[in-house]
């Protein structure tokens, strides 16, 4: 199982990469404000706004193809919806439904992908989101691949043992017995995870980072994102 | 159910995110002050858990298996304000980086699934656990998945996504089907937990109010019966009154929305005052 390649983006030195998380941050939560205020009726806007998160991708270097590959994810979703609304015959309505929620996750996907994911929840933390929530996401992040490998492993390994050729009711069992297994792995490496914490000093508090300056060079490009924005919304 | 951005309306995402951001800061209070050092990383692996333990297939039916939500096992192993925590911290990250649910839609899934769904796990679980603890658990996981997807259901109605008679149906049909799925792997995996060390699940807090419980419970259940019922039907009320309320000037309604509020908190402190002369007497 590889890594997020989401990862590998967040970690390149272009312009867009090296502005403040808390510009991005703003700057998607604009975009995502005046995307979902567009009416449907405003086809020309939403290729406007392609062509705005087009020019982002290009600037942060990241790979369309990547992004578009990512983006689709939500799409399985929006098309269930986009055909029922296509049914009851509001066609421009249901390519709007798709547009705007595949648009939001390409704009999600620009944020993380030229944002660490420490980046972020720092943005997050400085706008006085809880501590405790910021940390929870941190490690949840942090472990979320370790442990998913190992249900993989557990997984292949029950299958080994031949674990689809019993009974409904005894592969129903051992489903349960692999979480319970599971859980009871997670719990373990969350104590050791703790105890390795006390051994490298910690004492109930984690120390913030000392908070990185908003620079002009950011204001600069929040209200670029916001005049771009604005611009495709009123003039498209 | 993850609501993607573009499906709810403006007033409806904004109302929930605004109801969200606090109940979230609350629970985060809560949560920090019931958690002690060490179970700060637990609560972190326990959000990587849930994400790991729905890639296990459980097979149900034929030819086709179904996989664990978890906010009920949260709810039932942390507590319900640690595990409305976890779960928030998933869904942010599924967001973000999952393109699974909206940024802006983040409040209504917040709400459906991390609150009121949690909530509508836990507590049935704190109120029936001590007759059958089985049937308490399955309650707890069918309840808080049929909850949560209630709940995205009536949004989406609401912000005006089309949904023939049929479909509808068809949808709940599909929520209770997987509901009782949820419910029976819940029972399955909170009893292969136990049975490796039944202190990791920790029985619910000893009972202080039974009643409180089960009317918050009745009332969540309401609220999200009520919220389906008022979007699957949004001309009951002019049906009610005969005539369209819209043709009412705004006056009136507002005078009429006071009345009615006023109706209603009567009604409470008349109650409150009853039940709290019963009780001194």
């Amino acid at each position: 199982m590889h890594h997020l390649v989401i990862d590998r983006w967040s970690r390149g030195s272009s312009p867009l990469h090296q502005r403040d998380p808390r510009a991005k941050l703003a700057a998607l939560l604009v975009f995502l404000i005046v995307l979902s205020t567009t009416r449907p009726a405003a086809q020309a806007a939403f290729a406007g706004y392609a062509v705005l998160l087009f020019l982002a991708a290009n600037l942060a270097g990241l790979p369309i193809g990547g992004l578009i590959g990512r983006a689709a994810l939500v799409l399985p979703f929006s098309a269930t919806f986009a055909l029922l609304t296509w049914w009851s015959g509001d066609s421009l309505r249901a390519l709007s439904l798709a547009e705007k929620s595949f648009l939001s996750g390409m704009a999600a996907l620009l944020l993380v992908g030229t944002t660490p994911l420490t980046g972020w929840t720092a943005a997050l933390e400085s706008w006085r989101v809880p501590r405790m929530l910021i940390l929870v996401i941190q490690f949840v992040y942090r472990y979320l691949f370790v442990i998913a490998e190992q249900a993989q492993r557990m997984r292949w390994a029950a299958l080994c043992r031949g674990s689809h050729k019993g009974s409904k009711t005894g592969s129903f069992r051992l489903a349960a017995g692999l979480v319970g297994v599971l859980f009871a792995r997670s719990w373990q490496r969350a104590d050791g995870i703790y105890h390795a914490m006390l051994a490298r000093g910690f004492r109930g508090r984690f120390v913030p980072a000392a908070p990185v300056p908003f620079r002009s060079s950011d204001a600069v490009f929040f209200f670029t994102c916001l005049a771009g924005c604005l611009a495709v919304r009123i003039l498209l | 159910m993850h609501i993607p951005d573009g499906f709810l309306s403006t007033p409806v995402w904004a109302t929930l995110d605004v109801v969200s951001a606090p109940a979230v800061a609350w629970v985060a209070r809560r949560a920090q002050r019931d958690t002690q050092d060490h179970r700060i990383p637990l609560l972190g692996v326990m959000g990587a858990f849930v994400f790991a333990a729905q890639m296990v297939n459980f097979p149900v039916g034929p030819g086709t298996s179904g996989h664990l939500v978890g906010g009920a096992l949260l709810a039932i192993v942390l507590g319900p304000a640690a595990a409305s925590l976890v779960l928030t911290a998933i869904l942010v990250l599924q967001a973000l980086i999952f393109q699974d649910g909206g940024v802006l839609a983040l409040g209504a899934n917040v709400f459906n699934m991390a609150l009121v769904g949690v909530a509508a796990g836990y507590l049935p679980y704190r109120l029936l656990a001590d007759r059958s603890r089985s049937g308490a658990i399955f309650a707890a996981g069918s309840l808080s998945v049929m909850t949560s997807a209630c709940l995205a259901l009536g949004q989406l109605l609401i912000s005006g996504v089309p949904m023939m008679g049929g479909v509808l149906w068809a949808s709940l049909g599909l929520f209770l089907v997987s509901a009782l799925m949820e419910g029976a792997i819940t029972v399955a995996a909170v009893r292969a937990i136990e049975r490796l060390n039944p202190a990791w699940v920790a029985g619910p807090r000893p009972a202080s109010s039974r009643t409180l419980a089960g009317v918050a419970l009745a009332a969540l259940l309401l609220v999200v019966v009520g919220t389906l019922i008022a979007s699957a039907l949004p001309d009951g009320i002019q049906r009610l009154t005969g005539q369209g309320v819209d043709s009412l000037g705004w006056p009136q309604r507002t005078m009429g929305g006071l009345a009615g509020i006023a109706m209603i908190f009567a009604l409470c402190y008349l109650g409150g005052k009853l039940k709290s002369r019963r009780r001194s007497a």
